[in-house]
């Protein structure tokens, strides 16, 4: 647990990162990031930095625009205005598949597995750049073809045993349990190697048993593959526990960024949690 | 546990290899002993195509999951094809043969590209309008071309060249190149577009390129079965390739199992070799084919077999290893 607990230090005056990520630029610089949904502004001047090792949170009550914002992140909607680098590459304009080789792996909120594949083939799917076997080769099995096959298959199973799922490989995907459906989308996600991995509500319907196991997985990947990773998450625990920077949403709009401390005991987050009657 | 023992990929090239080199002496031996008259061993010709239509429609179907309703489009150019190229250069060499079909499959891929990029926008039921219109456009198109195709009369004396042996080799290889295309990490993507489109665009898959890539190999192999039945008729004429053509075809996909070859392959020998079974009660042979349908539907909607793709090499696996009776554990696996 190398990285736990470094402290957080202001840089350009845009945001905290850790202090060991102070030398390398931010993985993330997000600024000024809006975006309209017909008259509605679903996401309003959403400015953030991420350090390159950084476990960050995004926390908010339910409708405020966290998964918007990962689907902005993603490309999956076009940003209003404002704009996105990531590791210094502007992101606009690129496909899904695209920023996923710039280094952007995510997972959905509503578990979106390929179900009728097995967990192996799963995993196969993520690596989805840095082979070059062509399609021909692959229908007339040539020595690519082997080879990429095998350097596939070796490292989805030590994706896969990272997670204690080697065991299940050849499971149907869509016959795991909950919580084994939840940590093979992170294999998945993981197995195009990214530099910034996007959890959309990883311990969502898990039991505090599991989430725990789930909070160490998640410090074991950031110290394993040096990654950071940005969590939606309501599971407070988890959050508290394992974030390092915190930023608040509330009606589309940041109202707190800081470290776990600093939020817990900001007055602004209570009341858009709990309602202004807890904070008198 | 027992260690579960496998058999070595070369072995089981072998074994494969050698049933299927069985399976075509035995055909051979058949057809040409005379034990079958001229319309059954026809049959035999006619269910190979099918066959290859019906295996080539499932990549886009079962596989990527899209609704295309143009296959017979795509079986037309590839049969006019064949049987200009045949007709131009006379003999009956296996070159002149594999030109003809190869460049039939090749135009008709060709033609995927061209229909793919644009209709594999659309999803559903509006790609399934697109391609039906494309189809469509073919035919007309064949009607209104008579110096090239000989319009609505047809193009006649077509040499043919479609012998059992033919037919047999050339399905035969073209399922163990969709075989192979789907065991990789290409056909894993093609099917992870199937499973789930944004999860797969997510995963870095380039979704676009891979739903025209399985387009097209499926317009490729529908090209080469256009070509074996241009040398199986020796006539081709426009009503050979209607929108009834591309709603067989899809009938006997659905009914195999959609995304199952063998599914596919079973669903097409009997639904070809269903009707002339059936001609001593010709009355009522349409009301059975109906039947047959509805019931395999009531009862098993995913059709015949699923997804299940059928493996000697599994299966002989089991056996060694004493667990044939034994439910399998990777039930549903889609390993070959």
């Amino acid at each position: 647990m190398k990285n736990v607990n470094s402290n957080m230090v202001p840089l350009d005056g845009l945001g905290i990162i850790p202090e060991r990520d102070a030398g390398t630029p931010p993985i993330l610089d997000i600024r000024h990031l809006c975006v309209d949904f017909g008259g509605l502004r679903a996401v309003d001047d959403f400015t953030l930095l991420i350090g390159k090792t950084e476990i960050a949170g995004l926390i908010g009550p339910n409708g405020a625009g966290k998964t918007t914002v990962f689907n902005l992140l993603t490309n999956v909607y076009k940003p209003t205005e404002g704009h996105i680098l990531l590791n210094g590459q502007d992101t606009r304009g690129k496909s899904m598949h695209q920023l996923n080789q710039l280094g952007i792996a995510r997972t959905f909120q509503n578990i979106r597995l390929f179900s009728g594949m097995t967990v192996e083939d799963n995993v196969k799917v993520g690596m989805s750049h840095g082979y070059s076997d062509s399609v021909l080769s692959a229908m007339l099995r040539l020595p690519s073809w082997w080879r990429t096959e095998r350097r596939q298959h070796i490292r989805a199973l030590e994706l896969l045993d990272l997670f204690n799922l080697a065991d299940k490989a050849n499971t149907l995907a869509g016959n795991l349990p909950y919580g084994d459906q939840r940590r093979l989308e992170i294999v998945r996600a993981l197995a195009s190697e990214p530099k910034l991995l996007l959890l959309d509500e990883p311990a969502a319907g898990m039991n505090p048993s599991e989430t725990q196991g789930l909070m160490e997985n998640i410090r074991m990947l950031r110290d394993e593959f040096n990654i950071a990773i940005m969590l939606i998450e309501h599971d407070m625990s988890l959050v508290m526990g394992i974030c390092e920077g915190i930023a608040v949403l509330n009606y589309g709009k940041i109202i707190a960024k800081g470290t776990p401390k600093e939020i817990q005991s900001n007055p602004v987050v209570i009341e858009a949690y709990l309602g202004e009657e807890a904070v008198k | 546990m027992k260690h579960y023992r496998q058999i070595p990929f070369f072995l089981r090239y072998i074994i494969n290899a050698a049933v299927l080199v069985g399976f075509l002496l035995l055909g051979n031996g058949i057809l040409s002993s005379g034990v079958m008259n001229r319309a059954q061993s026809s049959v035999v010709l006619q269910i190979g195509i099918y066959v290859l239509l019906a295996v080539s429609l499932n990549v886009a179907t079962g596989y990527l999951g899209q609704l295309p309703l143009g296959h017979a489009g795509f079986m037309a150019i590839g049969a006019y094809t064949a049987a200009l190229i045949w007709k131009a250069l006379p003999g009956k060499s296996p070159a002149v043969i594999v030109l003809g079909l190869i460049a039939g499959g090749l135009l008709s891929a060709v033609f995927g590209i061209l229909i793919g990029v644009p209709a594999l926008r659309l999803k559903g039921d509006y790609l399934a309008i697109v391609t039906l219109g494309f189809g469509e456009i073919i035919r007309v198109l064949i009607i209104n071309l008579p110096g090239i195709t000989g319009g609505t009369p047809g193009l006649m004396s077509i040499p043919k060249h479609s012998s059992f042996l033919v037919v047999y080799i050339t399905v035969i290889v073209s399922c163990v190149l969709i075989h192979t295309l789907m065991k990789s990490r290409h056909g894993r993507a093609i099917l992870a577009i199937r499973e789930n489109e944004i999860a797969a665009e997510a995963s870095g898959v380039n979704t676009t390129f891979y739903k025209v890539l399985a387009f097209t190999v499926s317009a490729f192999f529908a090209g080469v079965a256009g070509g074996l039945y241009a040398g199986y008729t020796g006539i081709l004429t426009p009503g050979n390739f209607t929108f009834m053509t591309s709603i067989n075809i899809l009938v006997m996909v659905v009914l195999g199992g959609l995304g199952s070859m063998a599914g596919s392959i079973i669903a097409a020998s009997i639904l070809t070799a269903l009707p002339l079974a059936l001609q001593s009660f010709n009355k009522y042979r349409m009301v059975i084919y109906a039947l047959l349908l509805i019931v395999v539907m009531i009862f098993k909607p995913s059709g015949l077999l699923g997804r299940y793709d059928f493996s000697l090499s599994r299966i002989l696996e089991k056996i060694i290893n004493g667990q044939l009776f034994k439910k399998s554990q990777k039930a549903g696996e889609e390993h070959a």
